[in-house]
């Protein structure tokens, strides 16, 4: 009746369509702001070759996901940092992530040296820390926002055994380690205790160093006391000429190997002695599933040469974390953000290159619930030709 | 076993004496702790690889590569780090020092060019397999390296004893500023020396990295700490002394390995080094003086 | 400004107290330097202090303080054993000598398992190092070597340098003298390793050899000994090197190299170097009678 009712509604309606128009920009603006993840793997030094391998995986899972729409319409972006893998870089990587950067979660790092001293300090800045490539002890006690996908060695090197024991009829082994790197002597510490388990008689221990590129010394021993197979715990560097020299000396027996020995690299690295390696692993080139298939064949693509397990547990960590990441509402708040990844991760199951996937709860040395280990089956394969042929 | 044993020991020895020779030299010639011997030895191995992979060079040129490459690599060393070095009188940790920062920089490099991967000198290139000799599993690459690092001495030796060259180095590891005021080169001889040592290094790189199929920018590393033991064993500067304490080092290892328990065998390199420095600084075979600066 | 601060300190602390230990062994190898000797044992030395004094915290509960006594007494023990035969050795002799000692004591970590971890090291060192105890510290350290070097065991140190025979001959006590050097020197690595083990949760064998003893030499040479702050300079740079390259990625490690090499040849007295700046800022005339 009035002029005045008769504007009212568009102005009305003017008002209420910016206002709209506002909080749908600002909804927007929120979606399009991408999702922080600190990486932080050790991309120089001693360790490269392993952090290089991590990072390609994070890389391509990052692309995948952003490409199919990201998380919930929010892209990853990944602030990946070298941590050279050495502690003090490690611990300096994650703080720059953690208060600088201001990442929603962590990656990383790549050693387990370097896990032991940096993931307390994401623990303290309740931050989730997730590593794939940490196997020592020590890392998941360290509290409830440490987790990792990296099966331990505790949980595979006995399985290794028993079926290279049962379908190669060992009897009796002998072992040879490296004694003066992490991951070789708490890999040796964990083979020494699983052939304890399983009453299987040692004939010899010998040791060897890291840079070492003699070992006849030990395999001369070694084959001197007639021993049915050889267990190794070595990284490939060290491995693969060990494995030469062994045939050379007319030591022809089978090589039962940790972690450090599943890569296809020992076929070039040891070419002609390949065979006869048996290893256990989350993760092998030969296990034919449609998501490892698939993992396979878009990495060797983007990267020309064909994945490691280091690689495959880093791409399947960044699935694991996007899952978490699209269960938990996001609220803006970074200390609540980072809460709420924390509570989601434990609950997710995934299904990747690495097969079936969910976590585990560990509890610390006075037994309170601490971090999440990964539970999930190893497989066992052997050298055959040109390939790891899996046996069960 | 215990032939087999005395040959690894033997096969050992000379892959440390190798590595020493070119270690050595430099420093009895030049003073100085060329601590990027190493680094050379590695680039030696690389540059032998790239040009079988690359070039498709059959072996004997590859290593005749590896010799001029790395023997480049120190005497531009020589030339731009330690010659400007000698020239101020500086005290001779400084050239230490200098030669830290280089072998890091040529690590890392390496390392971005190549790829922190081990790598290896492909099968083709020379025969894997063993030979049995009097019960002995033998490879060929073995016998090449006791005969190389044999040759290398005694031709070595023989320059150093026998040729006027060799009395002109014996003066300079003496005394540079009397060499100098006898009229010798000084600088031309410094600049030989940094070459020839330097492509010694990058021989060694090539055979050690056939032996032990594994090329990697930081295999220096290790070679470097061993070559150290071997130098202060043989006494520093001595060619002889080098070989001898090579020799020495590659039995105590694979003696103590064999009938102590393997991992007590760096302790026992250790232990025999310490003692002698103790007992008998000069090394145990050394018959060099200390030099006159 | 205070959140700002705040931040900075969250991201850069651990990097902070470290040049606070660095320059603690920088200072302990700048004394056994300015008796003329140079000896490498100084990261072996840390490595000493780092584990005695992390086993007593973590294993038998000991308190800081006293932790902290353990970790400087047991590295000046050894000094004063292995002193007295190394010693006598001079130059490279002596620095080969205390270089293969480190490899010793890195070798004795690795056998002695059951109380240091072997390979793989402690873990779970408490976080007990705060800012305080290193710039304490650093403060402690640096005036007892500035009181040391204006008296008269300071000119001893110099006359020793300069030509030792002669030291001799005028009656001062050489091997005393060195041997108060070296075990001094071994205190304060011992120090600057109990420090940091408290700081990093976790220490290992491989931190204490060859690569570390290194790069405590580089440190100070790099600053240069003719002044106290030479190797704190010294430590300051190649803390923060890393860290400043940090845009170099892969390449970082060359720089950090060539970096070093060229200081070596550019500023050969290192880059402390009270003369040469005196002479650049104009300031020769007022300093000449003293250079």
């Amino acid at each position: 009746m009035e002029t005045n009712q008769v504007t009212d509604l568009p102005r009305f309606a003017r008002i209420s369509a910016i206002a709209l128009a506002a909080a749908v920009s600002l909804a927007s603006a929120q979606a399009a702001e991408p999702i922080r993840i600190g990486v932080a793997e050790a991309l120089s030094g001693g360790a490269a070759q392993y952090g290089i391998s991590i990072r390609n995986g994070f890389q391509m899972a990052a692309d995948e996901i952003n490409a199919g729409g990201g998380v919930n319409g929010r892209k990853i972006e990944l602030v990946i940092e070298d941590e050279q893998g050495k502690k003090e870089e490690a611990i300096n990587a994650f703080k720059k992530l953690i208060f600088q950067d201001k990442a929603l979660l962590l990656f990383g790092p790549t050693l387990s040296n370097s896990a032991q001293a940096a993931d307390p300090i994401a623990q303290g800045s309740k931050i989730v820390v997730f590593g794939t490539s940490n196997t020592a002890d020590g890392i998941t006690t360290i509290g409830d926002h440490v987790f990792r996908n990296s099966v331990t060695e505790a949980d595979v090197l006995p399985v290794t055994l028993r079926t290279a024991a049962k379908v190669a009829k060992i009897r009796k082994v002998a072992v040879l380690y490296g004694n003066d790197d992490v991951f070789t002597k708490s890999g040796y510490d964990n083979f020494r205790k699983a052939l304890d388990d399983q009453k299987m008689p040692v004939t010899t221990t010998e040791t060897f160093a890291k840079g070492d590129v003699d070992f006849k010394a030990q395999l001369t021993k070694i084959k001197a006391t007639s021993p049915d197979a050889i267990v190794l715990s070595a990284l490939l560097a060290e491995g693969a000429p060990i494995m030469v020299q062994a045939r050379q000396l007319g030591l022809n027996v089978p090589f039962i190997g940790g972690n450090g020995m599943n890569s296809v690299k020992v076929f070039d690295l040891a070419k002609g002695a390949s065979d006869g390696l048996w290893v256990g692993s989350p993760w092998s080139i030969e296990n034919r599933t449609a998501a490892n298939n698939s993992f396979i064949i878009a990495y060797t693509k983007r990267y020309s040469s064909a994945p490691d397990q280091f690689a495959a547990q880093a791409y399947d960590a960044m699935h694991i974390a996007t899952e978490a990441l699209k269960k938990a509402k996001l609220s803006g708040d970074l200390a609540k953000d980072r809460e709420a990844v924390q509570a989601a991760l434990p609950g997710v199951k995934w299904t990747g290159a690495t097969g079936p996937f969910s976590f585990r709860r560990v509890s610390d040395k006075s037994g309170k619930p601490a971090g999440y280990d990964a539970n999930q089956v190893p497989i066992v394969s052997t050298t055959r030709g040109k390939n790891y042929e899996i046996e069960q | 076993m215990l032939a087999q044993q005395l040959f690894n020991a033997l096969s050992l020895g000379c892959v440390y004496a190798l590595f020493a020779l070119g270690f050595t030299l430099i420093f009895g010639v030049l003073g100085v702790v060329n601590l990027s011997q190493g680094a050379v030895f590695m680039v030696g191995a690389y540059a032998a690889l790239t040009a079988i992979d690359q070039l498709h060079a059959p072996l004997w040129l590859a290593i005749a590569i590896a010799f001029a490459f790395s023997g480049l690599v120190g005497l531009l060393i020589d030339r731009l780090v330690l010659k400007p070095l000698r020239k101020r009188d500086a005290p001779h940790l400084i050239p230490m020092i200098a030669t830290i920062g280089l072998g890091l920089a040529m690590n890392s490099l390496v390392q971005g060019l190549f790829g922190a991967e081990n790598q290896r000198f492909p099968s083709e290139v020379l025969p894997q397999d063993s030979l049995q000799i009097a019960g002995v599993s033998v490879t060929v690459l073995e016998l090449g390296i006791i005969l190389v690092s044999f040759v290398l001495m005694t031709v070595l030796m023989l320059t150093l004893n026998r040729t006027q060259l060799g009395r002109a180095l014996r003066a300079i590891a003496e005394s540079p500023k009397a060499a100098r005021l006898l009229g010798i080169n000084v600088d031309g001889l410094f600049m030989l020396t940094s070459f020839v040592a330097a492509g010694l290094g990058g021989i060694a790189g090539v055979l050690i990295g056939l032996y032990s199929n594994a090329l990697f920018p930081l295999m220096g590393q290790p070679m470097l700490h061993k070559g150290i033991a071997v130098i202060i064993l043989g006494g520093m500067g001595d060619i002889r002394g080098a070989m001898l304490a090579g020799l020495f080092l590659g039995f105590a290892e694979v003696l103590s390995v064999a009938y102590i328990g393997s991992d007590m065998r760096d302790a026992v390199a250790f232990g025999l080094l310490f003692l002698v420095l103790l007992v008998r600084p000069k090394g145990l075979f050394g018959t060099v003086q200390e030099r006159k600066v | 400004m205070i959140d700002f601060l705040d931040n900075f300190w969250s991201v850069y602390s651990n990097l902070v107290l470290s040049l606070g230990t660095n320059a603690l062994l920088a200072l302990s190898i700048y004394l056994t330097l300015s008796c003329g000797m140079l000896a490498m044992a100084n990261a072996a030395f840390m490595g000493i202090g780092a584990y005695t004094s992390s086993i007593l915290t973590m294993n038998y509960g000991w308190p800081f303080p006293l932790a902290i006594a353990a970790g400087m007494a047991a590295p000046t023990l050894v000094a004063f054993v292995i002193g007295r035969p190394t010693l006598r050795l001079s130059g490279v002799y002596l620095a080969m000598a205390t270089l293969a000692f480190g490899e010793v004591v890195r070798l004795c970590i690795l056998r002695a398992e059951n109380l240091t971890g072997g390979a793989l090291g402690l873990n779970g060192i408490p976080q007990l190092t705060t800012w305080w105890h290193v710039l304490l510290a650093v403060v402690a350290v640096l005036f007892l070597l500035a009181r040391l070097r204006r008296s008269k065991i300071g000119r001893a140190f110099e006359a020793i340098k300069e030509d030792e025979t002669a030291a001799g001959l005028m009656g001062i006590d050489v091997n005393g003298h060195k041997m108060l050097a070296f075990a001094l020197g071994a205190a304060i690595a011992g120090l600057a390793g109990v420090l940091d083990a408290h700081l990093t949760f976790f220490i290992g064998p491989q931190e204490f050899g060859f690569d570390r003893g290194v790069e405590i030499l580089t440190m100070t040479i790099l600053g240069g000994i003719n002044s106290l702050f030479g190797p704190v300079i010294g430590a300051l740079i190649i803390t923060l090197l890393p860290e400043l390259l940090r845009s170099f990625k892969d390449y970082r490690a060359v720089a950090n190299g060539l970096i070093l090499v060229l200081i070596v040849l550019f500023l050969p007295k290192g880059l402390w170097n009270p003369a040469w700046m005196r002479k650049v800022t104009g300031l020769a005339k007022r300093a000449a009678p003293s250079a």
